[in-house]
């Protein structure tokens, strides 16, 4: 390991631990506007959102807490500005990919069990080349997501099928039912890949009829099909799959 | 000796004359819209609805290091102008071979660029420095470069500049950057400028009483989009942008004159005319800038001359366009909450409440809009009015901003998908007068717009979407009758033109201009 290596190493632990330590001190100060982990409060913005945030530097979210946003009822904080640091870093870390963030409590082994029996998660999902097809490839994916995200993805029901998961069923001209889930599709073309893990490259005129499902094919209720352990468990193994940063 | 006489006297001809202009033969595409009235029809019809099937790609030319092309070809005498920021390349419209190509010093990283205007021999340009740059038409070599506002205070220059009558219109953006627009006219030959035209008012002139305070400084109001011009009326036509900040309306009460407003300008002088506003006290960024389409067409059994205008805010407006009078608007999509309609004035009749908050509020249509820069059409023989256009909603939010000088994006925060209602674009049909939806082809897949249209005495409207598929559709029902699959994501608008007796459509596509003819 060269020396560059160990001092971000070194920075990422340290700003783990600043993170950790905002969250006791933003859950303390800031929740009343913003919310419960970054999601929405009653006065001030979602901190972790799917939106464009107009400060996202260090300096930007340092200053805006230590001295509040003028015009608007963000006051200053009248905390150490070591303190405000550690709330900056908590709220950066609630923006930024999983395996970027502290590691969340919970057994990472036994999160795997969950994945590969109780929850049935490899059903759909690849995961370093064992698994489904149906459902995203999860073998990188706390580098993709945030640990927000995936609670969400696990605990939420989907309004949509997402874009490349959306379940059908067609009838071709030949009378050939394809049940499977939509790749990509136009006005003149369908790709689907059927439940035989096999891609059908059709035409629409070559299909009698098409029958969408909007409801995706992911479950939504993990926490509650799971026990709270389990759960943990679950979470903690998904926000460290992938390369950690170097 | 008398051979060289010949060629000098040859070269000086110009190429192309206001008459040119006014005539706009079918075989050129001599504008941004392809004439001053902006219909995007084209009296060419050796494609049709019986022979379309048989169109195929004649010729790809890809542009270096281009990602996503704006651009809309000029086409004279069968060389096609095509731009990019900061580039200007002559095309040989048959085979698709390069003639010239321009680059432009500095060259600032700043896009789209909408296209080119021609006018007697020289082609013409803005830049991402907020030049206006004149180049020989046959050589592309700089004939001169004209300022149009400081690059370094955030200015630069994106749409397609208008030739008329020995004058180049060039208009400047960004008002999201909190910079005032304004709009310009050049002498053609010299560069010298003519006149200039502010869209915000000055304290003393009528409209600033709609600003509070101060804040007409950073008003906004920009000209990013190429507008239309009658001949007869001498009437320029362009939209105005959206005021700054974009999403902040508290500090800037008042309905904002000129931004969100369709503003006539006398061609000679620059002086206003008439201004209708569609958007007053805007507080959704939807730039008023779509293309003014000039029809003249019976309304209530007299012949009037219209003005119509599918505005990014989902309304579909008619007006008459010798003094801005409001005649008609009707929704043109299906989902919006923010109005309930409009008053016998042309005022929207706003939903209380619908407008960015600090929490996120549910605004349709999206921020990006109904529609936007991508071109409609008309078709006389229809009379039908065609929008390539989105359903769907945003989440838009604000927050307290301050204006920094230089070009720093001046918003106050912006917006997001709705996530429980994924977009989805289409091409709907109107019937001029009354904005009643004739037909409407589902772009599947699409979400995103940008593909602009064409309509021809073929029978044809051509169409694009985000999937880079390009179709062409019966114009009378919307049937597609061909397609292409161009690779790439189209944003911007087909044209035509022919050559030699033959007709090609021609389309930027992703980094791509690719013309179609019918196979021999």
């Amino acid at each position: 390991m060269d020396r560059l290596t160990v001092a971000m190493l070194v920075s990422a632990a340290a700003f783990a631990q600043d993170a950790e330590e905002g969250r006791v001190l933003y859950h303390r100060a800031c929740t009343a506007c913003h919310g419960q982990d970054g999601t929405a409060g009653d006065r001030g913005p979602a901190l972790a959102a799917r939106r464009r945030y107009l400060r996202t530097t260090e300096k930007d979210l340092f200053d805006s807490i230590k001295h509040g946003i003028a015009g608007t009822l963000m006051p200053a904080s009248p905390l150490p500005d070591a303190d405000v640091r550690k709330i900056v870093a908590y709220i950066r870390s609630l923006r930024s990919a999983a395996i970027d963030a502290p590691p969340l409590p919970g057994n990472v082994e036994r999160g795997r069990e969950v994945f590969q029996t109780k929850g049935r998660c490899q059903t759909c999902h690849m995961l370093n080349g064992q698994g489904g097809i149906l459902g995203p490839d999860l073998s990188s994916i706390a580098q993709e997501r945030s640990a927000a995200f995936l609670r969400d993805a696990l605990t939420k029901p989907k309004p949509h099928a997402p874009l490349g998961y959306q379940p059908v069923t067609l009838v071709t001209n030949d009378g050939e039912r394809i049940r499977g889930v939509l790749k990509n599709e136009h006005n003149f073309s369908l790709q689907v890949l059927d439940e035989a893990g096999k891609l059908r490259l059709l035409a629409r005129d070559e299909i009698r009829g098409i029958e969408y499902s909007e409801q995706s094919l992911m479950p939504s209720a993990y926490d509650r099909t799971l026990s709270p352990d389990e759960f943990r468990d679950l979470m903690s193994f998904l926000t460290r799959q992938g390369r950690q940063t170097r | 000796m008398n051979r060289l006489l010949f060629l000098l006297v040859a070269v000086s001809s110009a190429q192309v004359t206001y008459d040119h202009l006014l005539k706009a033969d079918p075989k050129d595409w001599l504008t941004y819209q392809g004439a001053y009235d902006a219909k995007r029809h084209s009296l060419l019809k050796q494609i049709d609805t019986s022979n379309v099937r048989n169109l195929s790609a004649a010729w790809i030319y890809s542009i270096p290091g281009a990602s996503r092309l704006e651009s809309v070809p000029v086409v004279v005498d069968g060389v096609l102008y095509i731009s990019q920021p900061n580039e200007v390349y002559a095309l040989d419209g048959r085979s698709g071979r390069v003639i010239w190509e321009y680059r432009h010093q500095p060259a600032l990283r700043k896009g789209p660029n909408r296209g080119v205007a021609v006018y007697g021999n020289k082609v013409y340009v803005g830049t991402p420095d907020a030049h206006l740059v004149a180049l020989d038409a046959r050589t592309g070599g700089l004939v001169w470069k004209a300022k149009l506002a400081e690059a370094r205070d955030g200015y630069w220059s994106p749409a397609a500049p208008l030739a008329i009558k020995g004058k180049i219109i060039a208009g400047i953006a960004p008002g999201d950057h909190g910079l005032n627009g304004f709009l310009d006219a050049y002498d053609a030959e010299t560069g010298e400028r003519l006149w200039r035209w502010h869209a915000i008012p000055k304290p003393g002139e009528p409209g600033n009483e709609t600003w509070a305070g101060d804040s007409w400084k950073t008003g906004g109001g920009d000209t990013w989009l190429t507008g239309s011009y009658d001949p007869a009326l001498n009437l320029l036509y362009w939209g105005i942008g959206n005021p700054a900040p974009d999403f902040d309306g508290d500090v800037r009460k008042g309905d904002n004159l000129y931004t969100e407003s369709m503003v006539a300008l006398d061609a000679d002088t620059g002086k206003l005319k008439w201004h209708f506003q569609f958007t007053p006290h805007d507080v959704h960024d939807w730039d008023a800038v779509e293309i003014p389409v000039l029809v003249d067409a019976p309304v209530n059994g007299e012949t009037r001359k219209l003005l119509v205008q599918a505005n990014r805010n989902g309304f579909y407006y008619v007006l008459d366009r010798t003094n801005g009078k409001f005649l008609h608007g009707s929704p043109f999509i299906k989902q919006m909450n923010w109005a309930s309609g409009l008053t016998p004035e042309g005022r929207p009749i706003r939903v209380p409440g619908v407008e960015p908050s600090i929490q996120g509020t549910r605004t349709c249509p999206a921020t990006s809009g109904a529609t936007n820069w991508h071109s409609p059409a008309y078709s006389p023989e229809t009379g039908l009015f065609y929008v390539s256009m989105m359903e769907g909603c945003g989440i838009n939010y604000k927050s307290r901003d301050t204006f920094r000088p230089g070009g720093v994006s001046f918003m106050a925060t912006g917006y997001v998908e709705d996530p429980e209602a994924p977009w989805q674009t289409y091409v709907r049909a109107l019937e001029l007068t009354t904005g009643k939806i004739r037909w409407e082809y589902r772009q599947v897949g699409s979400k995103r717009y940008g593909a602009g249209l064409l309509s021809t005495a073929g029978g044809l409207i051509f169409a694009g979407d985000d999937q880079g598929v390009f179709t062409a559709l019966d114009a009378k029902t919307g049937k597609a009758l061909w397609h292409f699959n161009t690779g790439r994501q189209i944003t911007a608008s087909p044209i035509t033109y022919s050559y030699k007796g033959k007709q090609y459509i021609a389309l930027a596509a992703g980094s791509n201009v690719v013309a179609f003819a019918l196979q021999q």
